[in-house]
């Protein structure tokens, strides 16, 4: 079965533990960094692919921000946690993937899990509520891929981190290096374009 | 903004799919050792490159360390680059003064200069340099037939019959 690539708040694991792994691969020990991978690969790769909608690319660009910030360890002053610094390169990574393939994107996109069908919020999506009854899953996907690849980099960022990952106003801000009111704002503009994309697929409130 | 919240109620919902798309299976198995994988191939690469052009390796960190540094050898490259396409474009050369610097620079030139003087060379003569026609051209165009002595022989063109 395949793993959910979903995420919310960093793992709760001992911050010691963590700094000791961060100490360690900064004297380039790769077990230690190894660790730090399998600790928060797939929270970003999930930021990546949501980003992207693409696997290929996610995939490339995630293992490129690991070993980006394994060689950028020793300027890692530890201002802010090791999580959000790692998050922060991966997201500039993409960003810049991104503006370089403008007009140039092609979905590639996961298959959903398992779980999704037992979802109630998905089977509500897909009951008589929905405008659209013949819409299966799968053309949801693919309406909502398309419509997020519509936003620009910055607004799709923030409805990625806070709506999909479930990071909080303030976190998405250390991360975007932006104040939280940017945030806030950035993530209202972003929802009302995308209701505007998606209204045949969403309840009338 | 809570009002907003519940405005975008119905497409959160939404947004939750993109929660249930997963990778492949297994994907995350291999993931670290793949990343690990690249790390020590970067390094042997950087390894390899840093023996065999070690001066190579100190200009790139020299760049990462100082782009100011980066933009001033950028700069130079432009301007030499500059000047060769200036260079090139002018014309050949100037013809006396490389003439004469293709004289002095003569062994023959520096051996006899008297016997310049007596040569039957009034005017300097215009030698084009080029690759098919080398500067250190000792002989004159104007002495050419005298060197060899050519005798000059008038020709009678009356038929035998007038």
């Amino acid at each position: 079965m395949a793993e959910p690539v979903s995420s919310s708040e960093p793992e709760p694991s001992a911050p010691v533990d963590e700094d000791e792994l961060v100490r360690g691969a900064r004297r380039g020990d790769l077990a230690a960094y190894d660790e730090l991978v399998k600790r928060y690969q797939q929270r970003i790769y999930a930021t990546i692919y949501h980003m992207t909608s693409n696997h290929e690319d996610a995939n490339d660009l995630a293992q490129e921000a690991f070993i980006k910030a394994f060689q950028a360890l020793k300027s890692f002053k530890g201002g802010s946690s090791f999580y959000t610094w790692l998050y922060r390169i991966a997201v500039n990574k993409t960003i810049n993937f991104l503006k370089q393939r403008k007009n140039r994107t092609h979905m590639s996109l996961n298959d959903i899990d398992f779980n999704a069908e037992h979802d109630p919020d998905m089977m509500a999506l897909i009951s008589e509520q929905t405008p659209r009854r013949a819409a299966g899953l799968t053309e949801l996907q693919e309406k909502l891929n398309a419509a997020l690849l519509k936003l620009s980099e910055h607004h799709r960022l923030v409805v990625v981190l806070h709506d999909v990952q479930g990071l909080s106003h303030e976190e998405i801000a250390k991360v975007m290096e932006c104040n939280v009111g940017t945030v806030r704002s950035r993530l209202f503009y972003a929802r009302q374009q995308m209701q505007g994309f998606l209204a045949d697929y969403l309840k009338p409130t | 903004m809570n009002e907003n919240e519940n405005n975008f109620e119905s497409l959160r919902r939404l947004l939750a799919l993109k929660r249930h798309e997963a990778p492949p299976p297994g994907y995350f198995e291999n993931f670290s050792a793949q990343v690990r994988a690249r790390i020590r191939a970067g390094d042997a690469q950087t390894e390899s490159i840093s023996d065999q052009l070690p001066w190579l390796i100190r200009l790139m960190s020299a760049f990462e360390a100082k782009p100011a540094f980066a933009g001033a050898f950028a700069g130079a490259l432009c301007l030499l680059l500059v000047f060769g396409i200036v260079f090139a474009e002018r014309p050949d050369v100037a013809p006396q003064p490389l003439l004469q610097t293709a004289q002095a620079s003569s062994p023959l030139a520096m051996a006899a200069p008297a016997n310049l003087n007596s040569m039957p060379m009034e005017q300097p003569a215009f030698i084009p340099i080029s690759s098919t026609n080398p500067v250190f051209n000792a002989q004159s165009p104007d002495s050419l037939f005298a060197s060899q002595g050519a005798a000059v022989q008038t020709v009678d063109f009356t038929l035998p019959g007038n």
